[in-house]
């Protein structure tokens, strides 16, 4: 396969995965917020400053009032903002695009489909009334994209690549969801006083994972800091933790990278190393210092990236 | 006549000064289009505008696109499709893929002739001005011997049928001939929307062509190569016909590559891979000359690879098409066809040439300047029907122009009388109607070392404004599924 086209491919995954955990997020925010159990959970403002902290704009100035309709557009459908969900769609179809001929047929058809359904959704409705919609057809059809990779490509290297994109997009996406949550549970911690340990923010976190139903049957408790952190962080076999994204990301690379031997300066020995390290950390580790196990986890990942670049996609 | 009362073409115009593929001489409907007739005639005009829909979705969702520019922003564009397919049976199609054969072999002679002793000079059957006043020929290629004596490994061929219902090659393409693709996504189009018209005909596939294509890539590998690694060389994904490129490397199951994807080192191809780098040893290019090589042609090119011709001339790797064929598919040899046919063949010409006047003969010159009203003028080295008049649709102001223009530089012009392109029904989506429009076909032939194949099928280019005679894609035309049937 071309280093070129390894790399498109590989974004092409991460901007997939990109735009639904976006939308996702958006979607579960805004919803439970409408019936919070306290009022600066119900604050729109508060919502509204979640979402652009997550996407990497965080307002400082405790005094701006936002505009619902402008924010839901800046990250919904904004051609012009580079993180919005229908830039991400674009870039993930312009990434296959140029990886066409390796690519199935059919998921081409579903990416060119998700494609013309984002570009050509009203904008009016979407920041009126369609934000429930528009979510939540982008994370059905970013499944659609997941079953059509998974079921009509060959499992070899070009399969590989794509799925190391996507395990390694959602870890950062998951840490980053998790952030935005905790910083969120904290606010509401020195605003009303919630305790933060049983703070509401834990179960949006959950849900904005969609790994809410998975946790009540794995806890059969409401979940607390501890226990959702853990789930979500540790927990191997909750298909969206970051343990399981690296445990595919490892599996992967063992497809690209064939060597048997040690060799230290090699991707597939940092992910190894980098899984290693979380498959044998505990909770109360994280917990003691939770903002510097995102630094570190988002450090890590960002490493393996840049390995990959290096190893796989100079050209 | 009973055989023409039909619902939906009961609206049917029918312009008999025309030759309309569909009717035989005594006006009945033709025995081959019969049951296809009579199959539209069942469906009603909603009917037809559903179906057409159908089949415009399928090409979106497929992306089979292009891109238009605009001023703000680039848009995605569909080549028109038209529902009614074109049937051509095996007696004329045998006429069609011999003349097909015949002439890309003959041009083949002719480039290793024109690029070797140059005996058909020599001996004054074409005139040196043919090479040396041609943009087109490259003194690169003289004395270079291309792996398996093959020059132009692909060719399109562009023919019509004339009122007089003879077969005329418009030209022949034989750079980077381009459409196969839609031949392809036409028929799946088809299939989509009417699939119950095929059940009455026995049509060939036209599906093998990939298989073909690469056979022939692999036949003319270099020497001292077992298995060569063949791969397709595009501009890239902004290039208008990157559909096709991509669609061609994939059904052959080999790489896609752009310039900046292959290096050239001690006189080899090389492509940068996760691996590493991999040896290329077959290139089916879908760059024009100019643009393969920054070292040796356009230095400022940034679609070629630095070192690609130097690494072919050592025969280290093989180009498909050659370099340097565009000589040959010049409107100006085209008019030599009957000749070179004659002399490296010793054969008649199998399908007719249009009788052509140069511009630069004095005496054709004062012909044309004389009969504007009546002729075709075409600049001779434009390809896509950019810089054609037809004399009858021109006003005196617009004659004077291009009076002008042919004094100027007569080299530049051949004129041609103006030919009637048969019609065709065609699906018109503003009338809702099936109405007449003028037709070609586009062949695709495959030239390799003892090997020759012609797709059976082709592409029917249709003009969609009426009465227009320029079938191109870029000034407005469609296409056509195009059956050729089993006998």
């Amino acid at each position: 396969m071309l280093a070129r086209v390894a790399n498109n491919l590989f974004w092409m995954g991460r901007y997939i995965e990109r735009s639904e955990h976006i939308a996702r997020y958006l979607n579960v925010n805004y919803f439970s917020s409408l019936d919070a159990s306290n009022t600066l959970s119900q604050s729109r403002q508060f919502v509204l400053r979640s979402m652009l902290f997550l996407v990497g704009e965080k307002i400082e100035d405790p005094n701006t009032i936002l505009n619902e309709e402008e924010v839901l557009y800046k990250i919904g459908l904004n051609p012009d903002s580079p993180h919005s969900i229908l830039n991400n769609i674009k870039n993930a179809r312009e990434n296959a695009n140029s990886a066409r001929d390796l690519i199935s047929t059919e998921l081409y058809e579903s990416l060119n489909k998700f494609y013309h359904f984002s570009l050509n959704y009203p904008v009016d409705t979407f920041v009126k009334n369609g934000l429930y919609d528009f979510t939540t057809n982008i994370t059905e059809m970013s499944s659609v994209l997941r079953g059509k990779i998974r079921d009509t490509l060959l499992h070899d290297e070009v399969y590989a690549i794509i799925m190391m994109g996507m395990n390694i997009e959602r870890a950062t996406q998951i840490t980053r969801i998790i952030n935005s949550k905790y910083n969120d549970a904290l606010k509401a911690q020195m605003d009303c006083g919630q305790e933060l340990g049983k703070s509401f923010e834990w179960t949006t976190l959950l849900k904005c994972t969609e790994s809410y139903d998975m946790m009540r049957r794995f806890y059969k408790k409401t979940p607390t800091s501890i226990s959702t952190l853990e789930f979500l962080i540790l927990n191997p076999k909750c298909p969206r933790s970051v343990m399981s994204s690296l445990n595919q990301v490892y599996h992967h690379i063992l497809l690209l990278d064939t060597n048997k031997y040690y060799n230290k300066s090699s991707t597939a020995f940092l992910v190894g190393k980098v899984r290693c390290e979380y498959q044998y950390k505990h909770i109360e580790e994280i917990e003691g210092d939770i903002k510097a196990f995102i630094e570190n986890i988002l450090e890590s990942l960002n490493q393996v990236s840049i390995k990959m670049e290096k190893e796989f996609f100079n050209y | 006549m009973s055989n023409i009362e039909n619902g939906t073409f009961s609206s049917y115009l029918r312009n008999p000064s025309l030759f309309d593929e569909i009717y035989d001489e005594n006006g009945s409907i033709k025995m081959v289009y019969q049951k296809l007739f009579d199959h539209f005639g069942s469906h009603t005009v909603k009917d037809f505008v559903q179906l057409n829909n159908k089949a415009k979705a399928s090409f979106f969702n497929q992306g089979i696109t292009f891109q238009v520019y605009g001023e703000n922003e680039t848009k995605e564009k569909i080549f028109p499709f038209d529902l009614f397919p074109r049937i051509i049976d095996a007696k004329e199609w045998d006429i069609i893929e011999r003349g097909s054969i015949q002439r890309s072999k003959a041009l083949n002679l002719f480039l290793w002739d024109i690029y070797h002793e140059k005996k058909i000079i020599k001996q004054g059957i074409v005139p040196m001005e043919l090479i040396s006043s041609s943009n087109n020929y490259l003194h690169q290629m003289i004395d270079l011997d291309p792996p398996g004596g093959i020059y132009n490994h692909i060719s399109g061929t562009d023919i019509i049928k004339h009122s007089d219902g003879k077969f005329y090659v418009l030209e022949d393409n034989i750079r980077c001939p381009s459409g196969v693709s839609y031949v392809i996504s036409n028929r799946t189009a088809l299939k989509r929307a009417l699939f119950g018209v095929f059940n009455h005909y026995l049509t060939y596939t036209v599906t093998d062509y990939a298989e073909n294509l690469l056979d022939l890539l692999e036949s003319v590998k270099p020497k001292g190569v077992d298995n060569p690694v063949c791969v397709v060389i595009t501009p890239g994904m902004y290039n208008s016909a990157f559909f096709e490129h991509s669609y061609l490397a994939k059904s052959m199951g080999i790489e896609l590559v752009q310039g900046s994807d292959l290096f050239v080192e001690n006189d080899f191809v090389y492509m940068k891979t996760i691996r590493g780098p991999i040896k290329v040893d077959v290139i089916y290019r879908r760059i024009d000359d100019l643009f393969l090589d920054p070292l040796e042609f356009k230095p400022d090119s940034a679609l070629g690879v630095p070192g690609l011709f130097a690494a072919y001339l050592k025969g280290n790797v093989t180009l498909a098409n050659a370099p340097g064929t565009g000589v040959a598919d010049d409107k100006a040899v085209y008019t030599y066809m009957p000749e070179i046919i004659k002399y490296y063949l010793d054969e008649e010409p199998i399908l007719n040439n249009v009788k052509t006047y140069h511009c630069s003969r004095p005496e054709e010159l004062k012909y044309v300047l004389d009969h504007i009203e009546e002729l075709v003028i075409k600049p001779v080295d434009e390809a896509g029907g950019y810089g054609i008049s037809i004399g009858n649709t021109l006003t005196a102001s617009e004659i004077e122009k291009v009076k002008a223009q042919i004094k100027e530089t007569p080299r530049k012009y051949v004129a041609q009388p103006i030919l009637s392109l048969s019609v065709h029904p065609t699906y018109i989506e503003q009338s809702e109607s099936f109405e007449q429009r003028h037709i070609d076909l586009r062949t695709f032939t495959v030239l390799g070392k003892d090997k020759e194949f012609v797709l059976k099928g082709g592409l029917t280019r249709v003009a969609l404004k009426k009465g227009n005679l320029i079938v191109n894609s870029s000034q407005g035309g469609g296409s056509k599924d195009t059956w050729v049937l089993k006998n």
